[in-house]
């Protein structure tokens, strides 16, 4: 994928943005990024804040896609999610000079960190749940393509629903965890929380997202 | 339902290929706006309206020139 991206990247575009849109276009024709190693993360890091744009251009790519799906589980709207992942990865390649490692802590904890705090700003904000008319599912001419499109965007709304039944700190752990994929240890350190008391959480509210999600899925849901 | 099913429900949360186009345009607009001088900015305007600009330049030049004799000639009427 790495390779694919750095082939997608037009010799002429200098400048790290016109390279980052460039890969993140083809990331998302050629599938997400695969995950790095660690290792292989810091040294982006490390090239990134030397003035390496292609690694600025990787770590975008290795963390946009995260991004979206935490801040998505814990804001009212994709436009709202939109906004605050962007907001999120403008501050996360702006401020690596920032980043101090931490021994024990993936970088992925500074990077969702900072998509916790902007989701926070815009979900204290209390707008109403909006759907932009641009928001809705993409039309295609293919039958079976429509039909498993509509089951998706069935569960895909049970889902936010449920979610929306949650508190905000329900939201934030479930969110991080399947989102941004943290374990109990990562999610704890992020909220300021005991790690068991992050799994007594999850375990609670994975059993109560479920059987709301069924239940809507059985009854129909209603936007 | 189990920790894979709730991960799998999650993956729909994942953003459409307009909704990312949307992000990495605002991203790449905001960065390239940063990264570059106000120079640069009106450089660059310069190499894609050069005529624009030069027209711009020209009536903002012939204003200046302009408008001093007529807020003369204004204050010598009232």
């Amino acid at each position: 994928m790495i390779a694919t991206a750095s082939r997608c990247v037009p010799p002429f575009h200098d400048s790290l943005v016109s390279l980052l849109f460039s890969a993140a276009l083809c990331s998302r024709f050629g599938g997400e990024a695969i995950p790095l190693e660690e290792d292989a993360i810091l040294d982006l890091v490390e090239r990134a804040r030397s003035g390496d744009r292609a690694a600025g251009q990787r770590l975008y790519q290795q963390y946009v896609d995260r991004v979206f799906r935490t801040v998505r589980g814990i804001l009212r709207s994709d436009v709202e999610a939109e906004e605050a992942t962007q907001d999120a990865m403008l501050t996360v390649l702006t401020s690596l000079r920032r980043y101090v490692p931490r021994s024990g802590t993936r970088f992925v904890v500074w990077v969702t960190t900072i998509g916790v705090n902007t989701a926070r700003r815009r979900f204290r904000r209390r707008r109403p749940e909006s759907r932009d008319p641009d928001d809705l599912p993409a039309v295609t001419d293919d039958a079976i393509d429509l039909e498993r499109e509509a089951e998706n965007e069935q569960e895909r709304r049970a889902l936010l629903k449920a979610l929306a039944e949650l508190n905000e700190r329900e939201r934030e752990i479930v969110s991080l965890r399947y989102g941004s994929e943290l374990d109990a240890t990562e999610i704890a350190r992020i909220l300021g929380l005991e790690p068991a008391n992050v799994r007594k959480i999850l375990e609670r509210t994975r059993v109560q997202l479920g059987t709301r999600i069924d239940a809507l899925l059985n009854h129909g849901v209603k936007t | 339902m189990n920790e894979n099913e709730l991960a799998r429900k999650w993956a729909l949360l994942e953003p459409e290929q307009r909704q990312r186009r949307r992000i990495d345009a605002r991203v790449r607009g905001w960065l390239d706006a940063s990264e570059s001088s106000l120079t640069a900015q009106w450089l660059s305007l310069i190499k894609v309206h050069p005529v624009a600009v030069l027209s711009f330049a020209a009536v903002a030049a012939c204003l200046v020139v302009v408008s001093t004799p007529l807020s003369w000639l204004a204050r010598a009427v009232m």
